[in-house]
């Protein structure tokens, strides 16, 4: 969900900057439900927005490492599609996100493969995201009630801290998500998300941040489970461009299949 | 003591002086003997049948896990650590226990079966096609293909788990798993069986691959398996047998830990206690019925013996000596009973044993706790049952007798003769 948007697909992450500025601009005077719904419209003018990135993926857990070199492309909140380059033994594998479903195309066996339901909370490619995430992610701002918690100073630096409540009928698995954004720029510190129980499940810190395409992103995603404090999973971005020209075709199974 | 074998005289005599009644009463016991003994074999095989459809289909008696491998069930824990152990010898050593009758290893992974058309996520079991029939009946299941080569990656699903994939026999099925090493293990397998337990969670979930194939798919040496099942001699002996394998296996540098199928499936071995606890409920009832019709019969006996009894006292008796001839009789009825039941109940005790009243085609079975019962009534011999029965059915006879004796004793001879 939220994470995945910003790492797997940037146009969501740039989606997401605009929510939370004019979020926070308009949240004070305005009622929430307002806020909602320019958050809403935002979004849809954002939708069919493109972008294209090579990113490394490091994984670290109790029992293994390992680093995957990854493209990664994406069209609006609906579709996007992540193919692994190196290491040669992976090389190939790719995820593909059309909507609410998810396939993955094993290259070794020459067959795509639709996650079922069951395994939407498994591990993607063996890193502490879900396959869930990936579907999530395009649906936060209809299933989150949005509030701030905090405004002020936080170590020298201005910042916003939001909180996310799931809206009652909302079918997510957090039960809540804490955000801080810096003031200045509008970017993102880090993610908390906590179970149904309030108890923290997993950190998400930003870092690194620096102007990639047209826009300043942060470069750098640092996830770690709360109860494993020694396994993480860092994405690093090493290009990442907008606006190029992609369209809904690209993101099928054929192109799923297709090695590059 | 010739005071005494007189009274048995007597009391033997008495119990003939009304033949027809000593032996309608005498084979009341006797069935009752006869029904307890069914009843409690019956409840045994019933109970043998869950432990062993319990056991033998999948966990076998005795299992042996790396000790950080339960409850979790990590895929990195094996027994041995990420090195694994050198399973010809770890295998030779827990077979070299006594009272371990068959070994077996395994390895397990979660994953994905893909058809062509459907993909289930699965719970994949790698089996050592050669010694794992002598632990598990899983592999005995098949309902159509053949059993597993290894080397030749070739897989074994549940009946359900074909039907939601759509497989045929032949056809190609993509296994994705997690590897240990983080990376997406996958590779084409050969449909070769499907088996059916009649337990869904199993035909629904497992698919069951050579041992080898599967740690090639995750990505690990031949020496890592999560688990040991082993069959022991005798059950019920599983703890105690688990208790001397996990001192044997102490001294080596692999920690292990080492659980019985009463560890294993708490609810199932709850329930077995259960069923031996409610044994002893059958023989209270069965006789608790028969102590007050027995006790009816010698109270009537003694009551038409009034007049004797004062005879007896009038020429000196001690009260006592009358008390005393009637307990005799309950005790010898109970042991021309006991003979007696004995002698219906070993016949048919046999011939249940040997041909079980199979109910398949009336009444379908039922599974518990992972353990199915088919319903097919055995009954299982035992030593205890019938000496508990056989003692139940004693004490029910001198017990019924003990109120008729009393009542005996207070006999006022005066009062008696005068026919007062």
């Amino acid at each position: 969900m939220h994470c995945v948007r910003r790492h797997l697909t940037v146009r969501t992450l740039a989606t997401h900057l605009l929510n939370t500025s004019l979020l926070v601009s308009l949240a004070s005077p305005l009622q929430a439900q307002t806020a909602r719904e320019i958050i809403d419209r935002v979004d849809r003018l954002l939708r069919g927005e493109s972008s294209r990135g090579r990113v490394t993926m490091e994984i670290t857990t109790e029992h293994w490492s390992r680093s995957l070199e990854m493209e990664v492309w994406s069209l609006g909140v609906e579709h996007s599609l992540v193919r692994v380059q190196s290491p040669a033994r992976e090389a190939g594998t790719a995820t593909l996100k059309a909507g609410q479903e998810v396939w993955n195309y094993l290259p070794r066996v020459d067959r795509t493969i639709k996650v079922p339901p069951s395994l939407m909370m498994g591990s993607w490619m063996g890193s502490h995201f879900t396959n869930d995430d990936l579907v999530k992610e395009s649906r936060i701002v209809d299933d989150y009630d949005f509030e701030i918690s905090f405004e002020g100073e936080r170590e020298g630096v201005d910042v916003w801290e939001f909180q996310l409540t799931p809206r009652p009928e909302a079918p997510v698995v957090w039960g809540r998500i804490d955000e801080q954004v810096r003031k200045a720029d509008l970017m993102p510190t880090w993610v908390r998300y906590y179970d149904e129980d309030g108890q923290l499940v997993r950190t998400m810190t930003f870092s690194d941040y620096r102007t990639m395409g047209d826009r300043l992103v942060p470069a750098s995603m640092l996830v770690t489970p709360a109860d494993k404090p020694e396994e993480r999973t860092l994405l690093t971005y090493h290009e990442l461009d907008f606006g190029i020209s992609l369209d809904e075709s690209f993101f099928s199974l054929r192109n799923l299949r297709a090695r590059r | 003591m010739a005071h005494d074998r007189l009274w048995w005289r007597i009391a033997w005599r008495n119990l003939w002086r009304n033949r027809l009644r000593t032996l309608i009463t005498a084979s009341g016991l006797a069935f009752g003997y006869l029904g307890a003994v069914l009843m409690v074999g019956l409840s045994d095989g019933m109970m043998i049948e869950l432990i062993e459809n319990g056991t033998r289909l999948m966990l076998g008696e005795v299992q042996v896990h790396s000790e950080d491998y339960l409850p979790e069930r990590n895929m990195h824990h094996t027994i041995g650590g990420y090195e694994g152990t050198d399973l010809e010898v770890f295998l030779g050593r827990i077979a070299s226990q006594e009272d371990v009758a068959t070994v077996a290893p395994r390895l397990y992974g979660g994953g994905l079966l893909s058809s062509d058309e459907e993909t289930q996520a699965a719970l994949l079991m790698g089996v050592d096609p050669d010694r794992e029939p002598r632990v598990s009946t899983l592999l005995s299941r098949l309902v159509s293909g053949r059993a597993l080569v290894t080397g030749a990656n070739e897989i074994l699903v549940g009946s359900e788990m074909a039907e939601q994939l759509g497989a045929v026999l032949g056809g190609e099925i993509v296994v994705v798993a997690p590897a240990a090493d983080g990376s997406m293990g996958n590779d084409l397998f050969t449909l070769v069986g499907t088996f059916d337990t009649g337990i869904p969670a199993i035909d629904q979930s497992y698919a069951l691959l050579a041992l080898p194939d599967l740690q090639f798919l995750m990505a690990m040496g031949p020496d890592r398996i999560h688990e040991v099942a082993m069959t022991v001699g005798n059950a019920q002996d599983s703890p105690r047998i688990a208790g001397s394998l996990g001192d044997l296996l102490a001294d080596s540098e692999l920690p292990v830990q080492v659980s019985s199928w009463t560890d294993l499936r708490p609810e199932l071995a709850d329930m077995v206690s259960l069923m031996n606890a409610s044994h002893f409920i059958i023989v209270i009832v069965v006789f608790g019925m028969a102590v007050f019709g027995v006790a009816n019969t010698m109270l009537i006996g003694t009551f038409e013996r009034r007049r004797e009894f004062a005879v007896i006292r009038a020429l000196g008796t001690a009260p006592i000596g009358i008390g005393q001839t009637v307990v005799y009789e309950g005790i010898v009825l109970g042991v021309i009973s006991l003979i007696a039941g004995a002698l219906i109940t070993w016949p048919i005790l046999v011939w249940w044993h040997n041909s079980p009243l199979d109910l398949t085609t009336i009444i379908s079975g039922f599974s518990v706790s992972g353990s199915q019962w088919r319903p097919i009534l055995r009954v299982e011999y035992s030593v205890d049952t019938p000496i508990i029965a056989g003692l139940g059915l004693f004490l029910t006879s001198i017990l019924a007798a003990v109120y008729p004796a009393w009542k005996a004793t207070r006999v006022p001879p005066a009062d008696v003769l005068a026919g007062r």
